[in-house]
């Protein structure tokens, strides 16, 4: 039986020869970066709003991070018996503030302002046995 | 603009109460209110009422209307008010604009709420267009593990120990435990609080607020009017709604941009410095401050984004007693969202309730010495804000 990988939502990020990329799209007049993608430029002082597609990613700074301690509520997705997990506020370098699952071996090592870099990896199996990912960041 | 009065403000406890429903919450609240006022039902020219988020309002957040047709209808108008945990503050704020703007002289204002157990569930919808459920399905992260992250930087960039946020919540059931209203009413030591478990690391149970039922209301009206039942009403000096910046750097979905400075929470900012313009008083004017301390965090931060204190300072305000009730800075003296629970849409009006009783000087044992303006604030979903300064 060969286990399948399944992103936890289609469209939102992709793995490439290059690392793991967010997609999105960015605001050609602006610069604006949105994640995901957005069908217009929300910047109000844009008068130009031109967005195209536009991928994200991987390396990026720590901004801040917290540690789940409880098991939330569905539609939370975890493997059984829950453990805690880190989640964190990552700012790219390409100008995009985004959330993220962190993967650390441990939690204590985990620093504001650390370099970390995007990856697409297992978030938990689904009721068929599929490997559903998602994607997280990696403390390089 | 006309002056705006609160001529009478009603409360039904907080608490969890099975066997009522939100619109019997809500009567208690708004009969109270008009015994308060002096007024009668039939002279309620109109209502603004909080859309509930999880009770009552026939599922569509009608509750003025549940109300109305409780208390028995008049013809009165109805406006029903969405805005997250900001509602109540929203819905005081179309009150106060009727009347400050002319078009009635007696308004009810009301907010009710029936929450479901557990922390807070945003959203519902079950939608990869929405960007809570995105945030739930994709990170995993309910709304204290977001509190957590941003009190995790304040941690980095200031500092502030485990013993200086268990001292906020210890100072918060001091204040709670005087107030026959609040839920929780016992008093807790820096211990009792370092040792309760570990929600979202840095923040701990009894350093985030709890859910449940609670209802508000009050009656405002002109100065003519409020002439005509007292000599010294509590006015409203301004009250204000705001939204947030587009650079602000806290995310409402999934991302935003980098920003290019300090920007958290824009819209309680704005609706902070707006309220100040409006009243045409600073920080330095404040007796007292109830803002939405939905966990310990955001009474180290708020004071400071509001130019109330210095970047920093916070921690050492709460060290040294400042922000009891005897302080110079007193903050949530009615015991907060910490001991009162957050019945989401209601906590607006709520507060104006808690800042009539300081400002009446009728707050008993938490009473603020010589209380003379007050700052409500409250937050919600969507980036809502809304502000409200009330003096004597």
């Amino acid at each position: 039986m060969t286990t399948n990988r399944v992103p936890v939502v289609d469209g939102m990020f992709a793995e490439t020869a290059d690392g793991a990329r967010l997609l999105g799209s960015k605001c050609a007049g602006c610069g604006a970066p949105y994640f995901p993608k957005s069908a217009v430029c929300h910047n109000p002082r844009c008068r130009e709003k031109r967005i195209e597609p536009a991928s994200f990613g991987p390396r990026g700074t720590l901004w801040s991070f917290a540690v789940q301690h409880y098991a939330p509520p569905a539609p939370v997705k975890y493997d059984e018996p829950f453990k805690p997990y880190a989640l964190g506020l990552v700012d790219l370098r390409d100008g995009l503030r985004v959330l993220g699952r962190l993967q650390v071996d441990k939690l204590e090592n985990l620093k504001i302002g650390m370099d970390v870099e995007l990856i697409v990896a297992r978030l938990c199996a689904d009721k068929d046995g599929n490997e559903v990912t998602t994607w997280m960041f990696k403390p390089l | 603009m006309r002056e705006v009065a609160v001529l009478g403000v009603g409360m039904h406890p907080w608490g969890k109460f099975e066997n009522k429903s939100v619109t019997d919450l809500c009567r208690d609240a708004v009969e109270a209110a008009l015994k308060d006022a002096g007024v009668e039902w039939p002279d309620i020219q109109a209502v603004a009422a909080a859309s509930s988020r999880f009770s009552g309002g026939k599922g569509w957040g009608l509750n003025g209307n549940d109300i109305v047709e409780e208390m028995g209808p008049t013809g009165v108008p109805v406006y029903n008010l969405s805005a997250g945990c900001a509602a109540g503050g929203n819905a005081f704020n179309i009150g106060y604009s009727l009347v400050a703007g002319g078009l009635y002289d007696i308004v009810l204002v009301m907010g009710g709420e029936k929450m479901p157990k557990g922390f807070i569930q945003m959203s519902g919808l079950e939608e990869t267009t929405d960007p809570e459920y995105l945030r739930q399905v994709c990170v995993g992260m309910p709304g204290p593990a977001f509190w957590a992250l941003l009190c995790q930087r304040r941690i980095a960039e200031h500092g502030t120990t485990e013993r200086q946020l268990a001292q906020i919540a210890v100072k918060a059931h001091k204040n709670g435990a005087l107030n026959p209203n609040a839920r929780f009413r016992q008093e807790f030591t820096v211990e009792d609080v370092l040792n309760s478990r570990v929600v979202s690391w840095p923040l701990r149970l009894y350093e985030i607020c709890p859910v449940s039922d609670g209802a508000a209301a009050a009656v405002l009206c002109s100065a003519e009017v409020a002439r005509r039942y007292t000599t010294s009403p509590v006015w409203v000096a301004s009250s204000t709604v705001a939204t947030a910046q587009f650079d602000d750097g806290v995310p409402r979905g999934l991302a935003t941009v980098v920003p290019p400075g300090l920007t958290y929470h824009s819209e309680a900012a704005t609706a902070v410095k707006k309220a100040f313009e409006g009243a045409g008083v600073g920080p330095r004017d404040l007796s007292f401050v109830e803002l939405q301390e939905n966990t310990v965090y955001y009474e180290l931060a708020f004071p400071e984004e509001w130019g109330l204190c210095q970047p920093g300072e916070a921690e050492h305000l709460v060290e040294s007693g400042e922000t009891l009730p005897t302080g110079k800075l007193p903050i949530n003296p009615s015991g907060g969202f910490l001991c009162f629970g957050e019945a989401t849409t209601a906590m607006g009006v709520w507060q104006v309730y808690e800042m009539t009783e300081q400002l009446r000087g009728q707050a008993g044992a938490r009473q603020v010495p010589n209380a003379k303006v007050a700052l409500g604030q409250t937050l919600g979903l969507g980036s809502n804000a809304t502000a409200v300064i009330l003096k004597r």
